[in-house]
């Protein structure tokens, strides 16, 4: 069998060639109904062959990108592994915000203000009164969960820009109510010392190091994993109804206002959870966190990666962390080049890095269809396009055949031909007139004139078209009276040119 | 605390950060975009000013002498650098973060990060470029006080009052007599039946942006007769422009200058109690924003169906 050139998308799907009559066999997520991947089954028309063919592959890059990073970290230098490990934790956070702005479509920027009050609640409770460290976690989740309900009210009554400007200011109002407590005015603001989950003697060696990275890691799956429970399930669908038609998700019955605040919830509760882990990774916590620098910062990643997707969360993390944290040899000028790459994409992308893919393939498909319109004309002919529409594929065949000889017709006429049709309308003709008229005599009855005599008068006649509809009468087609028939003829005939000429 | 000084440092106050949110507030009504860049504009028509000032310093004092026409002379320079330089920069953010992208998808989005971009940039590169040590700006109102009614201010306060009434009311007779100016309202009161008209919306934001360019430019000659120039000389302005315009009701001016006054006294009340003072005047404000917009969400003077959406 000879190997044919392979075109389009197939050759880069995952196709997997089961026997034709083992049955689909897909194994359950333990107590839920999901699958992990998403096969699907379908006989090929062309080989008759049974295929299931993966239709969605992002769970393989996730499963990669996040499997290379675990298998590297521990072989990183030590430098680098702090570095990963931030790049996890502020991945982390980016993506809970990726939550609230994307699916809730809340244009909250409290996310460093929430993160900040469940580290310094859980770091002071530590601290403070004795608390345990594992018991900080719970502190910091009931912290971001009450702060979150308080900055949930007003969520729903204000405007986007409104709202951003309040949780802008409530971040400002918490920079400067833990540097004025009297407790903390020794530190500067700051708590130090705090608990952890790395034990003392590991702090900044080696196996301490690690542990952090793989602290960070762990958040980072479980934010991944709330991404996707809120995201693409009951919540999400509810708020994905309510993103193209609020009106009509209400009258659906839909609350959208009560699933916003939901998932505003959720991802609070999980944001205080990260600041606790964020106190515990550096043993302490200063009020720069809720500074508007490093908010801008945390911005300029969700936006280089494209704002409501969990994939370009992780993304811009990555590029924005590697650039922060990696060239510190840069100095303010790598500030300069964050600014200058979240220039380039919000200027030539429409949604980030993410969304490059599905604006280039739009864009492809726009230039495909105008270079294609440039180069057929139609001419009655059917276009790929339309020729599903036909159930009669014969149809299609038939409509090009008449196209290329009506194409063919157009060639012969001449003023010669005319003229020697008003010359002799009835008679021997010359053989390119004979095609031509035997043309018109094959056409539709709608397509067709007749002459019709004046009642009551000698040689008058106008000319009228057929309807092409039994019941509907003719209909004159002008109050020219032709006085011969022969004249009458040649009218008709040049109609019908006319109406071959403009098909 | 004396009554007098609070009122003089809140007009004062109040000036400046009218001028900043009047500028964001005209950007956003007439061309929808929210520019997180003022801030830099500010920053870096400061420096322009600086530079201007220094270069030529020298050759003014050789010229003239020391005297209130030298000190006029520099003052008329500084302004002029400072208000040319911020029309130039609002140029940029125009050519920047409005004409590429104005009628692509989610304008009002990208334009904003594309001016935080250009905010950020501005700010590291001013930073590295000049670095951190802040710059005087030479007392274009002189130095002294006045006593007046029982009332002392400084010859600077009264200057940037001053100005800001006099700026301000060119600004709006400007806007309310020329044909530009009525091109501009036509955009603010409806961008689409205004494009309709034939007005074109490229030829409308530039000068806009340009003008608003300019009055940051001023604010900032005016404020650095208080505080210094610096790279981030510029955030805070930003932020309190930003607060007064969303405050007043964005696109409504009457609403930024209501707000800038009551901003500004606010600011001077909170800072002359003695138990709050200085420390808890950003606490106060936002406390105090965040309760207006609680009970009229769009603002003082955004009545509903007047502002932009």
């Amino acid at each position: 069998m000879t190997k044919f050139y392979e075109i389009g998308q197939r050759p880069s799907e995952i196709i997997l060639h089961p026997d034709g009559d083992a049955p689909l066999h897909r194994r359950r997520l333990p107590f839920t109904r999901r699958h992990l991947l998403k096969w699907r089954s379908r006989t090929n028309p062309k080989s008759l062959q049974q295929e299931r063919m993966l239709a969605d592959k992002r769970p393989l890059w996730w499963a990669l990108g996040l499997g290379a990073l675990a298998i590297t970290a521990p072989f990183l230098t030590n430098a680098s592994l702090t570095i990963a490990a931030i790049f996890c934790m502020f991945a982390a956070i980016n993506v809970l915000w990726t939550l609230v702005i994307g699916t809730a479509g809340i244009f909250s920027l409290a996310t460093l203000a929430i993160v900040g009050i469940g580290a310094y609640a859980s770091a002071g409770l530590n601290v403070y009164l004795g608390l345990p460290w594992p018991l900080m976690f719970v502190a910091g989740g009931v912290a971001g969960l009450i702060v979150g309900g308080f900055l949930a009210l007003p969520s729903t009554r204000l405007d986007g820009l409104y709202y951003a400007l309040l949780t802008m200011g409530f971040a400002e109002i918490c920079r400067v109510f833990v540097q004025q407590l009297k407790a903390l005015t020794a530190a500067n603001g700051a708590i130090n010392n705090v608990g952890s989950f790395i034990p003392e003697d590991w702090q900044l060696q080696r196996p301490g190091l690690l542990l952090g990275f793989a602290g960070a890691f762990v958040i980072l799956l479980l934010a991944l994993l709330i991404f996707r429970i809120v995201n693409s399930e009951r919540l999400g669908m509810l708020l994905q109804t309510a993103r193209e038609d609020e009106a009509f998700a209400e009258a659906t019955g839909i609350d959208y206002r009560r699933a916003r605040l939901m998932v505003f919830l959720i991802s609070s509760t999980g944001l205080g959870v990260i600041g606790a882990f964020y106190a515990q990774f550096y043993g302490s916590i200063s009020p720069s966190i809720f500074s508007l620098d490093q908010l801008m910062l945390l911005f300029a990643m969700i936006v280089i990666g494209g704002l409501g997707r969990s994939e370009g969360a992780v993304i811009g993390t990555a590029i924005v962390v590697l650039i922060d944290k990696g060239l510190l040899g840069l100095g303010p000028l790598r500030i300069l080049l964050v600014a200058a790459i979240m220039l380039a994409v919000t200027l030539f992308a429409h949604n980030g890095l993410v969304g490059i893919r599905e604006q280039f393939r739009g864009w492809r498909n726009r230039k495909k269809s105008e270079a294609r319109a440039r180069r057929t004309e139609k001419g009655g002919e059917v276009m790929p396009e339309e020729a599903i529409e036909f159930a009669d594929k014969q149809e299609i065949y038939y409509r090009r055949f008449q196209k290329r000889l009506r194409d063919r017709l157009k060639a012969l006429i001449t003023p010669e031909l005319i003229e020697e049709h008003r010359l002799r309308p009835l008679g021997q003709h010359s053989d390119a007139l004979n095609r031509v008229l035997n043309h018109f005599r094959r056409g539709e009855v709608a397509d067709k004139y007749a002459i019709m005599r004046q009642p009551d008068q000698f040689h008058a006649y106008k000319i009228v078209a057929f309807s092409g509809v039994r019941g509907a009468p003719p209909r004159l087609v002008d109050d020219k009276i032709y006085d011969d028939i022969n004249q009458a003829y040649h009218a008709v005939f040049l109609l019908r040119v006319n109406d071959l000429m403009e098909s | 605390m004396d009554i007098s000084v609070t009122l003089i440092n809140g007009l004062n106050l109040a000036a400046i950060y009218g001028l900043m949110a009047i500028g964001i507030s005209l950007l956003w009504s007439s061309v929808g975009m929210i520019n997180m860049a003022h801030g830099a504009t500010f920053a870096a028509s400061g420096y322009a000013a600086w530079l201007v000032a220094d270069a030529t310093k020298a050759l003014v004092l050789a010229a003239f002498g020391k005297g209130l026409l030298t000190t006029s002379l520099m003052a008329g320079i500084t302004l002029t650098a400072g208000a040319g330089f911020g029309a130039l920069f609002g140029a940029l953010i125009y050519l920047l973060a409005f004409l590429p992208i104005h009628d692509k998808p989610n304008f009002p989005v990208r334009s904003l990060i594309v001016t935080l971009a250009i905010n950020l940039a501005t700010v590291q590169g001013l930073l590295w470029y000049f670095g951190p040590k802040q710059k005087n700006l030479p007392k274009i109102f002189g130095t002294g006080k006045l006593e007046f009614l029982g009332l002392s201010a400084r010859y600077d306060q009264i200057g940037a009052i001053l100005a800001t009434a006099v700026i301000l009311g060119l600004t709006l007779f400007w806007l309310k007599t020329s044909r530009k100016g009525l091109e501009i309202r036509a955009m603010m009161q409806n961008p689409e039946g205004a494009v309709l008209s034939g007005i074109s919306v490229r030829w409308t934001a530039l000068p806009v942006t340009m003008l608003t360019g300019a009055l940051a430019g001023l604010a900032a000659i005016l404020l650095s007769q208080t505080i210094f120039v610096s790279p981030t000389s510029g955030t805070m302005p930003l932020i309190k422009g930003l607060t007064i315009a969303l405050l007043g009701g964005l696109g409504s001016v009457p609403g930024a200058v209501a707000g800038a006054i009551i901003i500004g006294f606010l600011e001077a009340i909170v800072g002359a109690i003695p138990f709050l003072g200085q420390r808890y005047v950003l606490f106060a404000t936002f406390l105090f924003i965040i309760i207006v917009l609680i009970i009229r969400p769009r603002g003082l003077g955004g009545l509903l169906d007047e502002a932009r959406k």
